[in-house]
């Protein structure tokens, strides 16, 4: 008699028992690798503040003033690079000031500004020119890649090595 | 407009030449499955930056490279319904051969005319600067080709329409 009471302390009307283990399969629809300690994380603690991109103003005063060397060397010096998907709305301004210089230097000036740029600044020329690319305007095109011809030479086939692999996007 | 065609070849040309560096990898998600990452894009470590070179709004060049393999998507100039229709089906009947042509992919790139997938089986078997000329000659024929079908299509639409206009 007591082990019969102590059996049916331990068992559950079947239904319930079984029903609970197998009725509900929405343990097959997490994806159990995001909680892999080895997995890749793109920025491994990254919380430091974007640069402070420069503002249009100082870009827009050099440009008239004929000055569109410093001018693009000021874009490129604290061009907010960071990893996809961060700092879009920066990056997005940044683009548009040094797309703008690009667009109004004149072939003459390309060689003589391509050449006073060290090689960190070339790679961020050269992230700047793919992306002029992913939006062509008027002609943009066209001068780009006389840009990008130039880069070329200057910087090499390791230039643009560093624009694919490189995961900080401009 | 012309002008700008060696400039974009090229930079077609040295942007191929630098993602075509592929290596073999094994599936990190599935156990002895080899798979072209840039098509299973499951890890994100593997891909790289996605590039676009483009001549106009019209042409571009999409190349998406990742450790193993690398896609190039082309979109081509179609300036009128004809060119569209031509280019349209002379794509398609290249893409149902693409075994033949082994380094076709199938289907278009959402948004182009034509892509190519490259592995590195084919680097493996193939010279990489072979295969970057054959890209970038086929870029260069494929605009002749459409442009030497329309003259065909017009010249044909006009003898047929003489003969039967001279009945009357």
């Amino acid at each position: 008699m007591p082990m019969m009471i102590q059996e049916m302390m331990w068992t559950r009307p079947p239904q319930q028992a079984m029903a609970k283990n197998t009725f509900s399969s929405e343990f097959r629809n997490i994806d159990v690798d995001q909680y892999n300690e080895d997995n890749y994380k793109d920025d491994d603690g990254e919380p430091q503040s974007p640069p402070i991109g420069v503002d249009e103003a100082t870009i827009v005063s050099l440009m008239n003033a004929g000055n569109h060397a410093d001018a693009l060397k000021l874009l490129l010096a604290n061009a907010p690079v960071a990893s996809k998907g961060k700092n879009e709305q920066a990056k997005d301004m940044a683009l548009n000031l040094v797309l703008k210089v690009l667009l109004s230097v004149n072939k003459s000036q390309m060689d003589q500004i391509i050449s006073s740029l060290d090689k960190t600044q070339l790679d961020v020329l050269m992230k700047y020119i793919y992306r002029g690319f992913e939006r062509p305007s008027e002609g943009s095109s066209a001068i780009l890649l006389i840009w990008h011809e130039k880069v070329y030479n200057a910087g090499g086939v390791g230039c643009i090595v560093r624009v694919l692999t490189d995961r900080k996007r401009v | 407009m012309s002008a700008t065609l060696r400039p974009y070849l090229n930079a077609v040309r040295h942007t191929l030449s630098a993602a075509m560096c592929l290596h073999n990898f094994n599936s990190q998600v599935v156990e002895r499955h080899n798979k072209p990452e840039v098509e299973v894009r499951s890890s994100k470590e593997l891909l790289m930056t996605a590039v676009v070179v483009s001549r106009n709004e019209k042409e571009k060049v999409l190349i998406e490279p990742s450790i193993n393999s690398i896609r190039i998507s082309i979109s081509i100039k179609q300036a009128d319904d004809i060119e569209r229709i031509l280019c349209h089906k002379f794509m398609r009947f290249m893409m149902m051969r693409a075994e033949n042509f082994i380094i076709l992919r199938r289907k278009p790139v959402q948004g182009y005319d034509i892509s190519f997938l490259i592995t590195n089986f084919h680097t493996e078997q193939m010279f990489k600067h072979k295969l970057v000329d054959f890209v970038i000659h086929f870029m260069e024929e494929i605009d002749k080709e459409i442009s030497e079908m329309k003259l065909a299509v017009n010249a044909r639409a006009r003898e047929c329409a003489m003969e039967y206009l001279k009945r009357f």
